[in-house]
Parts: C-alpha cells; structure tokens; sequence
C-alpha cells in the first residue's frame, strides 16, 4: 500500500492547481470506471463536474516512465497536432509529469462513447453497413495525418533518416538471431531486400499502429484514434500497409482494411483526401510489417524460454509464427 | 510403445478438462491463459496425429528443390536453405517458384495444425 491520496481527490487537487481555480470554485471529480486497454497504460474514466470544462474524460496514465515509448507530454503533443490537422484524436485538456498525482505520468482527454473491443466493434459495424464509410474515414484520416509538416512534431519521437533502411535491418536482425533457421522467413528477407524501394520522397508523421483495436466506432462511423505512443517520422505507406494487416481482420478476411472495407475503399479515400498512394510502396510495407509482426512472435517465443518472461502465452506464440510467414509469403505470390 | 491412450488421445484429455472444467473454475486474470493452455494441447493434438507425416513430406519437399540425398535429415535441409537464401548470388527464377511453392505447402501443412483453416484462405487482398 502506498499513502498516495485515492485518485479522485489527487485528480481533483491537480485539476484546481492546473486551472487555477480559487477556494470557492466548486470542483469535483469521481472515477467512475477502469479499463487496461493496453497492457502498459491504465485508463480511468473520470465524471468532473464544476470548473471551466465539466464533463466525462479519460485519464491515461503510464505506471512507470522507463518503458515509455514516447513520454506523455510528447504523445499528448502529436494528439493535438494530428487533431488540430482534422485527424479524429479526444482533444487533451491536461498533461501531468508529475508521478505523485496518479503513480505516473498522464494526460486527461475527453471521454469518446463508442467501441473499441474488436469482435464487438466488428459486429456493430456489420449491423449498421457502416464498413465502407469507416475505411473512408480511415483513408482520409490518414491523408490529414500525412500532411502535416513534421517539422511541427515534438523533437523526441522516432525520426530514421532512412525508415525503409531501418525498418528492413531490424528484421534482419531478428532473422539472424532465431533460435533456428525459418526458410519462410529467409524467403521473405531475400524478397524484401530485393524489391527495396527508395527511401520515401517525403518522411512524414505516421501513427505506425491504427487498426481495428486502437479506433473508437459507433454507428455513425469513425470516432477516434487512439494510442499514439508509436508515432514516429517514417513513410507514410507504412501506416496504409499495417491497417491491411490480416490479423486486425479477426476473421472477416474478405475485407482487407481491419475487416472493415477493401483497398480500393482505403486508396480512394486516401487520394480524394489528398494523399500520395505509391501501390509499390505499400504492397513491400504490407509484407514487411507482416514479417515484422512475425519476428515479434518468434521474440515472445525466445523470451519464454530463456526466462526473461516465461508463461504459457508467450511460448504459444511460436506456434503462430506460420500464421505470419504465411501472409507475408501468399502477400509475395499475389505481388 | 506405451499403451493406449496414445499421446493424441491424452492431449485431448487434458484439452476437455480445461475447456470444460478449469476455465470456469480459476480466477479472470487466469482464464486467458488456460484457455491459451487449451489450445496449446489441441494443437499438440494434432501434431501427435500428422506431424511426423508432415515433416516426412517437409523433408522430401526440400530435398527436392535443394537436389539434396535422400538421407538428409530436415533439420539440416532447413538450414541450408535458410543459409541459400540469405546468400545474396542470384536464384533461377524456376527454382525461386518451386522453393515458395515447398515453403506454402510447408505453412499450410503447419497451419493446418496450429490453425485450422487459416492456411484456406490467403493474407493477400
């Protein structure tokens, strides 16, 4: 047990300081609900009435700051970057370095109703034939995202002078390090390094992990997107490529697009919107993400058997691995 | 030989008690992975089954795209494949085919153990 006061009254003291509210300025905030969306953030629902912005929010806060990918303050900054750009993001009414307040760093951002839980999500959108519509969003979301001069984006997140280059080596790296030679894998490194395109004309802003999972649905279509930890300056086509991947279909495998919608749904929307879609480019993204999410499972598997985190989950991802090498294969033979 | 149940027979023992009776029986924060734990055994289910099988027909895949002897064991044919095509000297267009050809089939035949069905239908659009 720790004598960190309980959340809702923390919330409270830090929301007063940070609006500066004066000793008659009613404001109260309860926690009424949890969720772990993600397996290193807590998300707390927060109901706070009174002060200049009543209303229902979420707090996310990261547990401990040494795993963060990007801090905080840094994802908070591309949220209201990619917002302020007409990309679908909750608008942040507050970040907090402050460890003290919720046992780690935060951002407060408003509370969007909809669904986030794949299969429910799935379903909902086949009830409302709403598939089509969510992949244009999607596909405009992602030009909005993409026009931004990433001059704008906070100097921390990732920025490889060479995103195909880096991307390529550390798959490269994981395939030569697997506990035993995978010929399927081997296949696939051969055939990326030899279809390697040019170094994107132009790096941008890209999320690097939207798909069916991180955006909030309702019957009206797209709401938001979230979980912006993995921004990074890169190739627009990846963020394009990974939305396609097939494991965030969940099993409506005729609709490549997050089992949403297809590609043409994706493409069209992305150039009406004013993106520049390079077919090439996306279809090598499309197999390197798909080995990429490949060596990540073969990794879990090494993890679990050396100990750095044994259990029964990670060593059952090594016998995914086919599923991946699968893809990124049929993805070459379709090419 | 041990007597029956064989291993298939004894995995799928272990499976039903799991699915039936421990999932319900353990706390939340458990049920993940022992429905996890589940699948693992239908999987070694099915590997006990057809896996030998499978490697047999493997092996005979990669000795023929490799030209290799008959008495090769897969393990090592896997190697040298693996090692050709990280060699970066080009591969004949005709042998490049025929070695996905033997990778695809390979996947399926591991698919239609580890994931029934998945191995049907294709990742491409």
């Amino acid at each position: 047990m720790t004598d960190r006061p309980n959340p809702d009254d923390a919330l409270r003291d830090w929301l007063r300081a940070t609006w500066q509210l004066g000793p008659d300025d009613h404001l109260h905030v309860g926690v009424v609900g949890q969720s772990t969306a993600g397996a290193r953030r807590r998300n707390l629902v927060l109901e706070i009435t009174g002060g200049p912005r009543p209303g229902r929010y979420v707090a996310t806060v990261l547990p401990t700051a040494d795993i963060a990918i990007l801090s905080m303050v840094d994802e908070a900054a591309i949220r209201m970057l990619a917002r302020d750009h007409g990309v679908p993001v909750p608008e942040v009414i507050g970040v907090s370095v402050d460890e003290s307040v919720l046992g780690g760093q935060f951002f407060i951002s408003e509370f969007i109703a909809g669904e986030t839980i794949p299969r429910r999500l799935l379903r909902l959108v086949r009830e409302h034939d709403i598939g089509a519509r969510i992949v244009g969003q999607l596909g405009e979301a992602f030009a909005r995202l993409h026009e931004i001069d990433p001059a704008l984006a906070p100097a921390a997140i990732g920025a490889p002078p060479a995103p195909v280059g880096a991307a390529l080596d550390a798959v490269s790296t994981v395939i030569d390090n697997l506990l035993q030679p995978e010929p399927a894998f081997s296949y696939a490194l051969r055939w990326l390094r030899e279809h390697r395109p040019t170094e994107p004309p132009q790096r941008r802003i890209v999320h690097a992990d939207v798909r069916t999972g991180n955006i909030i649905v309702d019957h009206t279509g797209l709401r938001s997107i979230l979980d912006w930890e993995t921004a990074k300056v890169g190739d627009p086509m990846e963020d394009l490529a990974w939305v396609c991947t097939r494991m965030w279909r969940f099993g409506e495998d005729h609709f490549t697009v997050g089992g949403l919608g297809t590609v043409d749904q994706l493409r069209d929307a992305y150039v009406a919107a004013g993106g520049t879609w390079d077919e090439q480019r996306f279809h090598w993204w499309r197999v390197l993400v798909t080995m990429r999410w490949g060596t990540g499972l073969a990794g879990q598997a090494a993890m679990h058997l050396d100990g750095r985190f044994s259990s029964v989950v990670m060593a059952a991802s090594g016998r995914r691995v086919a599923e991946l090498a699968y893809d990124a294969l049929t993805l070459i033979d379709a090419g | 030989m041990q007597y029956r149940p064989d291993a298939a027979e004894l995995l799928d023992a272990v499976a039903s008690l799991l699915e039936d009776d421990v999932i319900a029986a353990v706390p939340a924060h458990l049920q993940h992975q022992v429905r996890v734990a589940a699948n693992l055994c239908r999987i070694l289910e099915r590997e006990a089954t057809v896996g030998p099988a499978n490697d047999a027909a493997e092996r005979g895949r990669l000795a023929d795209v490799l030209g290799a002897d008959d008495d090769r064991d897969l393990v090592s044919l896997r190697a040298d494949l693996a090692e050709m095509l990280a060699d970066p000297a080009p591969i004949d267009p005709a042998l490049d085919r025929s070695i996905r050809d033997a990778l695809l089939a390979t996947l399926r035949a591991d698919l239609a153990i580890a994931k029934p069905g998945y191995g049907a239908t294709t990742g491409a659009p």
